[in-house]
């Protein structure tokens, strides 16, 4: 990769790589990047999903990429609206193949905490709550959450409130990939520009990482796709995410 | 003859008693009745109790006037590139308000069991969360033996539910385009509903297409028309959100005074 592949297009991309096939997936509020991932695989690959989201879309064509993941922009082109009690309902019988969650903290279990920072009761940070997350969790056949901060206080040995658990399948952060195998958060696979030391360094828990490997670089068509959707550049300003390694914390990379 | 339901929007505010539980339609920044919330400040009301599965604005905004004692939700943020709600996190932290922290489809249970009418509803996943030990909740294994255990979330019977929608007409039939979120079961859950509509339609209109009516009209006690009154949000396709008021509302140091001077239904007001 000639100009480096930064954090927030590796967190989009490797959203996006988890979607399948004729899958019905579903991005939710508060969550642009797995908009963003749903929208850029529409785009970048050749094959066809059933994409729902918050707005009450079903296989929108939006016209605009809205600032806000439940704009009801996002229901523009759609044949229905499926509302929330529908998409609701169509997960918890089973019909959610893919489901993006938000996580204020996940931990090697890959259970998710979006509720607290401190005691419940006499919280530190009160975080926005799980939404979604201790229904859609358990019962979505796969769920897959991002952090834009991957760090020990975001990727945690000790959550500090369980607000969901279950079927967590993955977890990507803008330096690496983890899949849940035999009920734990597996790595995958790590940026090409990092390394296997960095991501141990970064995250709070234990964690398996037999056949990890770097991770493949973007494609043309996901590349493509992703500067369609941001051609100003300025969803990736507005994630934020911190430079890709924090040389100054971290010994050198091999 | 029945009595008008049309009336201002300071009229409809003032029937809404202090204590009072209050479900807002809409979710985060589109189309909750913001300038409802916004009079219930005017009006200087206290101990509300809010409920809504994805509030904003709107729950933000009434702590921030501590107007509010307790809220229901599953999540509550500004959203966007806005991230957490400052007044509201800020009245958690420092206890002023009581949160009964739900998932959104929690919540959504409670309001099932009282638009079912039956004591508790069940609801599907919840496992391994630490929510139903936080709110007390129960679970019953399938009594037809299936061996499976199912969360069940008591009644949420708000006493009020006020939506804010495209259109209504004086009878009080109420419509929305685009997705109406959560607002349907919130209008069955509710002991009256209050309808703030951005236009007001003709009843002829409804009779065309009554199978594009949400509300109907005998389910609902009042009604306002404010045009964009759903702002600083959206209201689709009406409007988009209008970023730099809620910038500006976002600023904590600023004077909330100077937000609320900026609100649509000020105008109306002259005139009313």
């Amino acid at each position: 990769m000639p100009d480096g592949w930064s954090g927030f297009s590796y967190l989009v991309i490797n959203l996006a790589r988890f979607i399948r096939p004729d899958e019905v997936t579903f991005s939710g509020v508060n969550s642009t990047p797995p908009m963003l991932a749903c929208l850029l695989a529409k785009r970048a690959y050749d094959f066809d999903f059933v994409y729902l989201n918050v707005a009450g879309g079903v296989q929108p064509t939006p016209s605009t990429i809205p600032i806000s993941s439940s704009d009801p922009v996002l229901a523009e082109g759609s044949t229905a609206i499926f509302a929330n009690e529908d998409f609701y309902d169509l997960c918890t019988r089973g019909g959610m193949d893919l489901c993006f969650l938000g996580a204020a903290q996940v931990d090697g279990l890959g259970r998710t905490n979006v509720s607290v920072i401190g005691d419940w009761h006499h919280p530190n940070v009160r975080l926005p709550g799980g939404g979604g997350g201790a229904v859609m969790l358990p019962t979505a056949r796969r769920a897959v959450t991002w952090r834009t901060e991957h760090s020990t206080r975001t990727m945690v040995e000790t959550l500090d409130f369980v607000t969901a658990a279950g079927g967590l399948a993955g977890v990507v952060t803008p330096i690496a990939v983890f899949v849940k195998r035999d009920g734990r958060l597996a790595l995958q696979s790590w940026h090409p520009e990092a390394s296997l030391d960095e991501v141990r360094q970064r995250t709070g828990f234990d964690f398996v990482a037999t056949a990890a490997t770097p991770t493949p670089p973007p494609s043309v068509n996901e590349s493509a796709a992703l500067q369609t959707l941001d051609p100003e550049g300025q969803f990736e300003r507005d994630a934020n995410i911190a430079p890709l390694v924090d040389r100054c914390s971290l010994p050198r990379r091999r | 003859m029945p009595a008008p339901k049309i009336m201002t929007l300071a009229d409809m505010a003032a029937r809404v008693p202090d204590g009072a539980s209050l479900a807002l339609g809409g979710s985060f920044l589109h189309r909750g009745p913001f300038a409802f919330v916004r009079e219930l400040i005017r009006q200087a009301k206290t101990g509300l109790e809010i409920i809504k599965q994805s509030p904003g604005y709107d729950l933000d905004i009434l702590c921030r006037a501590r107007c509010v004692t307790k809220a229901r939700a599953g999540i509550v943020a500004m959203e966007g590139n806005f991230g957490l709600a400052p007044w509201y996190r800020r009245a958690v932290e420092l206890q002023q308000i009581v949160l009964e922290e739900h998932a959104c489809m929690t919540l959504t249970a409670g309001l099932r069991a009282a638009a079912f009418g039956v004591p508790f509803q069940p609801v599907g996943g919840v496992h391994g969360s630490d929510l139903p030990s936080l709110n007390h909740w129960a679970s019953v294994t399938d009594p037809y033996g299936s061996g499976k255990e199912v969360w069940v979330i008591p009644a949420i019977q708000p006493d009020i539910a006020v939506i804010h929608v495209n259109e209504a007409n004086e009878l009080g039939d109420a419509r929305v385009y685009g997705t109406y979120n959560w607002d349907r079961i919130m209008s069955r859950a509710a002991k009256q509903v209050f309808i703030v509509a951005d236009t007001l339609a003709s009843v002829q209109s409804f009779k065309d297409r009554p199978e594009l009516t949400l509300i109907p009209s005998f389910m609902v006690q009042a009604v306002a028309v404010v045009p964009n009154g759903a702002w600083p949000g959206s209201c689709w396709p009406l409007y988009e959100v209008d970023y730099p008021a809620v910038e500006d509302y976002m600023d904590t140091t600023r004077d909330l005074g100077l937000h609320m001077a900026c609100a649509p239904e000020r105008l109306e007001r002259v005139d009313a």
